[in-house]
């Protein structure tokens, strides 16, 4: 594997690693989130740059608006969940009780 | 100029390694910051440029400031900075992570460096990435109507879950 393609791949490893292993605010969650979608924009994006396509230059810039109303949806509840509980601690989020 | 561009990567994973490592949200934002910074560099010298400045104002400009000032819900009064132990123990064990992950994978022994830059490509021509997304307009215009709807819908979705007063979807009041 390229350095640089390693590159990108082990961001998104270690922002996904970072969702996994969340552990007081969510909006640290949403961060690693964000931190996904920025390694799957550079990725996608070196790609037609690679096989010098150029239609695939769309492909970052729809998932880049997808990314956002991801960001506005899990901000509306980051902002839920504060007017609910007072803070955005995680552990405020316990209706499954397991 | 090779060897900048992989440090630019490098910066990337780093930044990716700052918000990963879960300090307090005000820290994990400069990490975001750095990679994001970094990747548009290296978008740069690979001479997309374009999609390069798209996400410098639509991510950093647009989506971080919004972040940013969401985080001030999220105040701590004693912010976890990097060199706070549970930091660092997270820190460590992604580096950790990374590394095994390197060295189980093989990626070391066939290394080659990747894609390199674009150094004298020229201005008279259409470049690459200006020609592509151009064709939102033209053959790619049902994804980009679909993408404003969906945006539009995005601003409903949010109205709707931070509405009070039992209408909403988190309110317990």
């Amino acid at each position: 594997m390229s350095l640089l393609h390693l590159s990108f791949y082990s961001a998104f490893a270690l922002s996904g690693l970072g969702l996994a292993f969340h552990r007081t605010h969510l909006i640290s969650a949403l961060l690693c989130l964000e931190s996904m979608m920025l390694s799957l924009y550079v990725a996608l994006s070196i790609w037609p740059v690679e096989n010098q396509a150029a239609s695939f230059t769309l492909t970052p810039v729809l998932m880049l608006s997808f990314s956002a109303c991801e960001a506005g949806a899990g901000l509306a509840m980051l902002v839920a969940s504060t007017r609910t509980h007072g803070s955005d601690h995680l552990h405020n989020l316990n209706l499954l009780q397991c | 100029m090779t060897y900048f561009v992989f440090f630019l990567g490098l910066g990337f994973v780093l930044g990716g390694l700052g918000v990963a490592s879960n300090p307090s949200p005000y820290y994990g934002i400069v990490g975001l910051v750095v990679a994001s910074v970094t990747g548009c560099g290296w978008l740069l010298s690979l001479g997309v440029s374009f999609v390069s400045l798209v996400l410098f104002m639509v991510y950093l400009g647009g989506m971080l400031v919004v972040f940013v000032y969401s985080v001030s819900l999220a105040a701590d009064p004693f912010p976890e900075a990097w060199g706070d132990w549970r930091v660092v123990g997270y820190g460590l064990g992604f580096v950790l992570v990374l590394v095994i992950g390197v060295i189980v994978g093989g990626f070391i022994e066939g290394w080659k460096l990747g894609l390199v830059t674009v150094d004298s490509g020229g201005m008279f021509s259409v470049r690459l990435d200006f020609s592509g997304v151009a064709l939102f307009y033209s053959c790619g215009v049902g994804m980009f109507l679909v993408a404003g709807w969906g945006l539009l819908l995005t601003l409903f979705v949010v109205l709707e879950v931070v509405r009070g007063l039992s209408r909403g979807a988190i309110r317990a009041v």
